[in-house]
Order: C-alpha cells, then sequence, then structure tokens
C-alpha cells in the first residue's frame, strides 16, 4: 500500500494514499470538528467547520476535501484555527434554534458536542433567528411515511441529499431556494419515500430528520443500555444496535426503544432498511405468548411448563408409535443455527438418520421496492437462517434465491398420512408463508395434533393443541448464518417475556423428556458441540463468536450519532464535552485558549 | 411484513409547509422543434454529465409558456435522466426561472454595490410606484413583473436593469417613469444596453417572449 507521511499538530502521521487531511487526522485521534463528511457518503465541503492550517497555502483549507500530501504540516490547534472556526460555529449557530431541552437528537448531537467543544463561548446574535412557523404553518414538517423535518434546526450539510443521490439511487431530496432561503425540501413536498428513509435520521448531524418512529419517545440518557446485535428480518444480517429504554421505576427492566444500524464494511457498511429498524414493536406488543397453553375442549388455556410437558410426551409419543416418520416438523427459517442443531440431534434420535426428512424449512419473499441505482439493497428473503438450515444437512430446495416448497408436506397433511405437526416458529408473524391450510386441517381432524413453538398469537397457535412461548431475535444469543455465509451473533438484548423460554431450551427439554441425551446447559454449550461437529467450516470458530451486553449509558453519552460511533470511540476517550473545557486547548495557557470575540458595534 | 409500518401520516392536520409549491400544470412534452433542439444540444456533453444540458432544457420549457410548471420539471428531468427534486433544485437556485405565470416584460432591478451606490434602490421605487406592484409581483395586465437581483455584470453602466434577456443601463431614478412609457409603447427597441444580444450566424435566440 503506498503511504503518504505529513506532521498534524507536531506529530508524524502516515496514512494510505489518496487519505483527506480530515481522514488522516480521524485516523490519528486527532479531534477536528466536521458535519458535511461522513465516511459513507461523498465530500462536499460545505459546512466549513473541519478548517485547518497548512503551512505554505495562503489561506485556512477545509481538511475533509485536501488531500493528504507527502511533507505536509498542519495545524488544527493554531490561534488562527481556533478563531476562525470559532467564527464558523458562530454562523452555523444564527439560525439554529436554541431547543436542544426539548430537540430528540439533545445528548447525542454532533452540532451541540462540537459547539461546546470548538464554538464560541457566547453569541453575539441580537435579531431574530430565521423560523417558518407561521400562521398555519410549522417549520416541523411532514416528511413523507417515516420521517419529519424541523427546517428550523437545519444547517443545511447537504448529508441527506447526498445520501439519497448515491446511497439510496432516487434523489428525493433538494435544496430548494437560494442563500438565505436555502431549505431542504422533496419536490412537491411529498416526501421520502425509500426502503432506506431510516438512515436519513442517522447521518443528520441535528435533529432536523427525525424518524416518527422515535420522536419524542426517548432521549439518550432514558437508554441505560445499548446492544450490539443484528437485525435477523432478512437473509442479509444487518450488524444493528438494539437501543434500551428503562421502563418506569414501577415497572422493572428495560424495553426495545429503537434499531439502528453499526458499521460493517463486510455485510452493511453504515446503513439498514426500514423494515429491520421499524419492525421490532411485535416484539414486545400484545400478541406475544407468554405462557405455554393447552387445548381443553375447544379452548386453549394457561399452563404451567411442568403440566404442560408430560402430556406434550405423550401425545408426540401415541402419534409416532405406529410410523415415526408420520411426525414432521416445520420450521422457520427464523429459528437459529443453535435451534436447528438441537432439533437435528433430536429427529436423528427418534427417526434415524434419515430424520431431516421429516423436517420442512419454511420461509417468505417479498419484493422491496427499491431503485435500480441503489447500493444498499435488502434481499428478497425475509429470513435470517436459510444458509444455516442447508450448512446442518437441511432441505432447503433453491435456499435463499427461492421459495420453499411446502406442497409435499401440505398434501401428506391433507391427506391424511401425518399424525402430528410440530412448528417451530421464532420469527414474526408470517414467516412461516402460507400455512392457513394447517389450521383447518387440525380442525377437520385429517391431522391429529398440532404443536406450536412459536412467539406471537395468531391463526396457527390458536388452532394449536399445544402452545410453547419461545424467544425472538433480541432474547437469546444466537448464530445466524446470512446470504453470504457468513456465521454471525444476535446478542440477547432484553429478558424473555413471561414464563418464555429460549428455543433451543424447549427442543432440547423435549428431547429430553423422549429419552434423548442432551448434555447442554446453556446456549453456549449447543454452540460449542456444534463447532466440535463441523470442524474445518465455518461453524468451527461457532464457540468463539462474541455476544454483547448492554453497553452502560454513560458510554454512550458521548457517542454522538450513533452511525458515527467509530470516532467517537476515540475522539472521547473521558467525559462528553463540558462548557469551559474544550480537548483541543488541553494544556494551552487560559490567555491562548480564550476566544476573542468583538462586542457588537465596538470598533477596535 | 409490510413494507412501512403503519404510522399516522396527517399532513393536512398541521405539519405543513408554506412553500410555494409550482403549478402541477397540464401535460408537458417538447415540441418536435425543441426535442430536436434539445438533442442535438445535449450531445456537446459527455453522456455521464448529461446533467449539464439542464439549463437549456429548462429554457426551452420556460420558452414555451413563460414560466415552469411541476409537469415541466418532470419531463425535463426525465429527459436528463434525473429526479424531480433535482430540476426543481436548479429551477429554485436561479433568478431567471420562474415557476408562475410573469408579465410579458420582467424587469430585473440590479441591487447590488455599484448599482446601489448609483440609486438601485430608488429605482425599485419609483418601478414600484409606477407599476403599482411590489417586487415579485406582477401588474394587472400582465405587461410587467418587477424582481430585484443581484449583480447583473454591468457595473460600469449603473444602475442598470435587465428586461427579458436585454440590458438598460444608466436607469436613474428620474427616467424611470418615461422609461416604463417607452417600453411599453415600443417594446424591446427601448432598450439602451450596449449587450443587447444580436441575432448572430443562426444562434437561436432564448427569450422567454419570443
Amino acid at each position: 500500500m503506498e503511504t503518504v507521511t505529513l506532521t498534524i499538530d507536531g506529530r508524524q502521521v502516515t496514512v494510505a494514499k489518496g487519505r483527506t487531511l480530515l481522514q488522516a487526522a480521524i485516523e490519528a485521534g486527532i479531534s477536528v470538528p466536521y458535519y458535511c463528511y461522513h465516511p459513507g457518503i461523498s465530500i462536499d465541503g460545505s459546512c466549513r467547520v473541519c478548517i485547518v492550517k497548512i503551512e505554505k497555502m495562503p489561506k485556512l483549507q477545509t481538511s475533509c476535501s485536501t488531500v493528504c500530501a507527502d511533507g505536509m504540516v498542519v495545524h488544527t490547534r493554531d490561534a488562527e484555527v481556533i478563531a476562525a472556526r470559532a467564527g464558523v460555529f458562530e454562523f452555523l449557530l444564527v439560525n439554529h434554534p436554541l431547543d436542544c431541552p426539548v430537540c430528540d437528537k439533545g445528548g447525542e448531537c454532533p452540532l451541540q458536542d462540537f459547539s461546546y467543544t470548538f464554538g464560541p463561548a457566547e453569541s453575539r446574535m441580537d435579531f431574530p433567528r430565521r423560523v417558518f412557523d407561521g400562521e398555519g404553518v410549522k417549520g416541523d414538517v411532514d416528511f413523507g411515511p417515516t420521517l419529519m423535518l424541523n427546517r428550523q434546526r437545519c444547517i443545511l450539510c447537504t448529508r441527506c441529499v447526498r445520501f439519497m443521490k448515491e446511497v439510496e439511487g432516487d434523489a428525493q431530496i433538494g435544496i430548494v431556494d437560494r442563500g438565505y432561503g436555502s431549505e431542504i425540501a422533496t419536490f412537491e413536498e411529498r416526501g421520502v419515500h425509500s426502503l432506506l428513509s431510516g438512515n436519513l435520521m442517522d447521518i443528520c448531524p441535528v435533529g432536523a430528520i427525525l424518524t416518527r418512529d422515535y420522536r419524542f419517545k426517548s432521549r439518550p440518557w432514558d437508554n441505560p443500555g445499548v446492544v450490539d446485535t443484528m437485525c435477523t428480518l432478512c437473509s442479509k444480517g444487518c450488524s444493528t444496535s438494539a437501543w434500551l429504554k428503562a421502563r418506569p421505576e414501577w415497572a422493572k427492566g428495560t424495553q426495545l426503544i429503537r434499531m439502528t444500524p453499526r458499521f460493517n464494511p463486510e455485510v452493511n457498511n453504515y446503513w439498514m432498511c426500514d423494515i429491520g429498524r421499524f419492525t421490532y414493536h411485535w416484539v414486545e406488543g400484545d400478541t406475544r405468548l407468554r405462557r405455554p397453553m393447552v387445548r381443553r375442549g375447544s379452548a386453549l388455556e394457561p399452563a404451567a411448563w411442568h403440566d404442560v410437558e408430560p402430556p406434550l410426551r405423550g401425545r408426540l409419543q401415541e402419534a409416532g408409535s405406529t410410523d415415526p416418520s408420520s411426525v414432521r416438523f416445520l420450521v422457520s427459517a427464523h429459528a437459529s443455527t443453535e435451534e436447528l442443531f438441537v432439533l437435528k440431534q433430536l429427529v436423528r434420535g427418534l427417526l434415524g438418520s434419515d430424520g431431516l426428512s421429516a423436517v420442512t424449512i419454511a420461509w417468505t419473499r417479498s419484493n422491496k421496492p427499491q431503485s435500480a441505482a441503489a447500493k444498499f439493497k435488502v434481499p428478497a428473503t425475509d429470513a435470517p437462517n436459510v444458509n444455516g438450515a442447508r450448512d446442518l444437512g437441511y432441505r432447503v430446495g433453491p435456499g435463499t434465491d427461492g421459495l420453499p416448497d411446502l406442497l409435499p408436506l401440505r398434501d401428506a397433511v391433507e391427506a391424511g398420512r401425518v399424525k402430528a405437526v410440530y412448528v417451530l416458529d421464532p420469527g414474526p408473524d408470517g414467516s412461516l408463508g402460507d400455512v392457513s391450510w394447517l389450521g383447518p386441517a387440525r380442525r377437520s381432524g385429517a391431522l391429529g395434533l398440532l404443536v406450536v413453538q412459536g412467539v406471537v398469537m395468531n391463526e396457527l397457535a390458536a388452532a394449536a393443541d399445544f402452545v410453547l412461548p419461545g424467544a425472538t431475535y433480541v432474547e437469546k444469543d444466537a448464530i445466524y448464518t446470512n446470504d453470504q455465509g457468513r456465521v454471525q451473533a444476535a446478542s440477547r438484548a432484553i429478558g424473555l417475556p413471561g414464563e418464555a423460554r429460549e428455543d433451543w431450551d424447549i427442543l432440547a427439554s423435549l428431547a429430553r423428556s423422549l429419552g434423548l441425551a442432551m448434555p447442554y446447559e446453556s446456549s453456549h454449550d449447543v454452540r460449542r458441540a456444534l463447532a466440535a461437529s463441523m470442524p474445518g467450516t465455518a461453524y468451527a470458530q461457532a464457540d468463539t463468536l462474541v455476544f454483547t451486553r448492554p453497553v452502560p449509558a454513560r458510554n454512550w453519552l458521548q457517542a454522538s450519532n450513533p452511525s458515527e460511533r467509530w470516532k467517537w470511540d476515540f475522539l472521547y476517550q473521558d467525559l462528553p464535552p463540558v462548557k469551559g473545557y474544550s480537548v483541543q486547548t488541553e494544556g494551552m495557557p487560559p490567555e491562548a485558549v480564550f476566544i476573542p470575540l468583538k462586542p457588537v458595534g465596538v470598533r477596535s | 411484513m409490510s413494507f412501512h409500518p403503519p404510522m399516522e401520516y396527517a399532513p393536512a392536520r398541521f405539519h405543513k409547509s408554506a412553500r410555494p409549491l409550482p403549478e402541477a400544470g397540464g401535460e408537458f412534452a417538447f415540441t418536435p422543434e425543441n426535442q430536436a433542439k434539445f438533442d442535438e444540444n445535449v450531445k456537446r456533453y459527455p453522456p455521464d454529465q448529461r446533467k449539464s444540458a439542464i439549463l437549456y432544457a429548462l429554457y426551452l420549457a420556460q420558452g414555451r409558456q413563460g414560466y415552469l410548471t411541476a409537469a415541466a420539471m418532470r419531463h425535463v428531468a426525465q429527459q436528463i435522466g434525473c429526479t424531480a427534486a433535482e430540476v426543481e433544485d436548479v429551477v429554485s437556485y436561479y433568478t431567471m426561472f420562474f415557476t408562475k405565470p410573469v408579465g410579458k416584460y420582467v424587469i430585473n432591478v440590479c441591487r447590488t454595490l455599484s448599482c446601489a451606490l448609483r440609486g438601485a434602490e430608488r429605482v425599485t421605487e419609483e418601478l414600484r410606484a409606477k407599476l403599482g406592484i411590489a417586487p415579485g409581483e406582477t401588474d394587472a395586465d400582465g405587461m410587467f413583473t418587477l424582481i430585484e437581483v443581484e449583480c447583473l455584470g454591468a457595473c460600469d453602466c449603473a444602475p442598470v436593469v435587465m428586461v427579458n434577456d436585454d440590458w438598460h443601463e444608466h436607469l436613474t431614478p428620474e427616467r424611470v417613469s418615461q422609461f416604463i412609457d417607452d417600453v411599453r409603447a415600443r417594446g424591446r427597441a427601448a432598450l439602451t444596453g450596449c449587450h443587447l444580444r444580436k441575432e448572430k450566424n443562426g444562434h437561436e435566440q432564448l427569450t422567454v417572449d419570443s
């Protein structure tokens, strides 16, 4: 790799050729503020706060758009730079409202943080700010089905404009008017209609673009923890962070409050889609299964686990007594690899080496409306672990390229050749595809036993003889294999609701009750056995994958924009910026730290 | 799983923007003649910089009805291969593009330094009084539209006004009334600008009123 060596603030810095000064400074851990620069989109150079002094150049330069050259001598803490930067900050705040106490971005806002650190201590603005509010008009306007735009707060960095043009591939956002009248807007005020619209909240460096989903719901200091996990709503498997909000004092625990993407250059870069971002409400929704249920007569009645397991075992043994292969399993590809591994041992133990043929893996596909030029594509397959099932030896037909074939199972069930169907579905409602035939088959008596191990109460669960509450993707440590074949870990973020149990645990205790050996105490034990059984594959390291736990909020108060956490991780190692103290002026004499501002109307 | 989770979306209730939107307009397409001109012009740019032809396309579109409707912008976007938002971006940037009907003569008064020093503000005041309209408005009979603009590039002849695409120089406040009457009577012939565009070697004129 070709490199160039330059000096920044007296430090020798060596970076790859073609890097800009700002990137070099970030890599070297030197704090330079910026707004319009974002590592995932192109360089614009419109916010001007990243200005630095370069020796032998006549004027201050924007570091985001200046490419590093050998022997450059750059100063980021020069008195001239500090004064000029403070001037830029003063201008940025000319029209920016000081509604930080009620702004959703407050506490995780780069404008707030950088203004404290690099801006002038006081404002000279004694004239009214530009506001859009008026008769019947709000500065805060609808910005499409998922977003709100607060035009007052916008600092016109154009990150959203470039995101839509470059990543989404459909430039729906533009800047209308010019100069002082400029505002972010969409054609005919139609708003942003995009599958990637949620990312605009992440890249907006101020509280101008907010998601309707998160708006007014929580503040950074209400979120005691954040868990690095992954999204399992399609076969892409984006790395995400699950944000947890503390419940009120009278209620224990935490609740999911939002999902944001986590930088992963191999899979999702800085982005995630709206499906993964906003489809988490079902996890803590009213339809969640919280207790095991048994059918008594025509009604499903809640029961304790110890009252459910013996009859379940009895009914299954009865169904499989004449022909074990008349017990079939219908498994959603939302099941994690651990669950599939335990299930494999279960069916092998019961049915012999041909056991896997009793298992049908199901998933759905849906067409995601995206522009042809979109760089971030959302795959059609709506399940995270089709490849995991394939790697374990299950029959998955066309895999992630097509739909599963449920017809053989359906024909067998409707012809009465199947005595029992055991459904395993830890995914959201509908993730098995069309199984509307299963309930009627049970009701008509063609099928003798229907067991549903799932997470939501739906039509299928309502028709079941036994309902076993399992765990969703944010409630268990589990691994999934995405469409690239990457084995990825999804960490537990929240506790299980009610008496629900992790799915591998339910399967393992069922297997134990049927007389099989299941020496597992935790999902980690399962992964260890999985790793031992598949040497030489990507699963051989399954037991070394890292699962995170909630990170305390005080660490995250420093992490301003979640999509730029990689930056904050080394920018601020101690505390959030405090007024009167500045990283950039550490160790400098007080008179040099003072940013001089001339009082208005006084000539020097 | 739906494309978007169900969320309340009631733009009519209070989250309304007061931004003046371009008129929707009827169906719009270039005339075959303009289409040919556009196709010819777009060849001047490399294929990956097709967007450079956007100003020319907008002039062609505006030339037909004097202002640009949303339908016209959409047609230009389609011709250029960009989105309507990007076209509106350009339209709203330039003072030469209009999104509502304008008068036969659009009077652009320069208000930048040289003209301002020579009394451009008073020129505007005189024009307001004479025409009975404020900057940005069109008079009742659709003859004149008054706009204040930034530097027209004729500082040596300040104060200068631009009428449609041609300059009129040294328009002192005292001469405004007579100038308006003159334009009303003689049209473009009343203008003095030395920058008055000439028809030369077949290079076509792009005027709003042509």
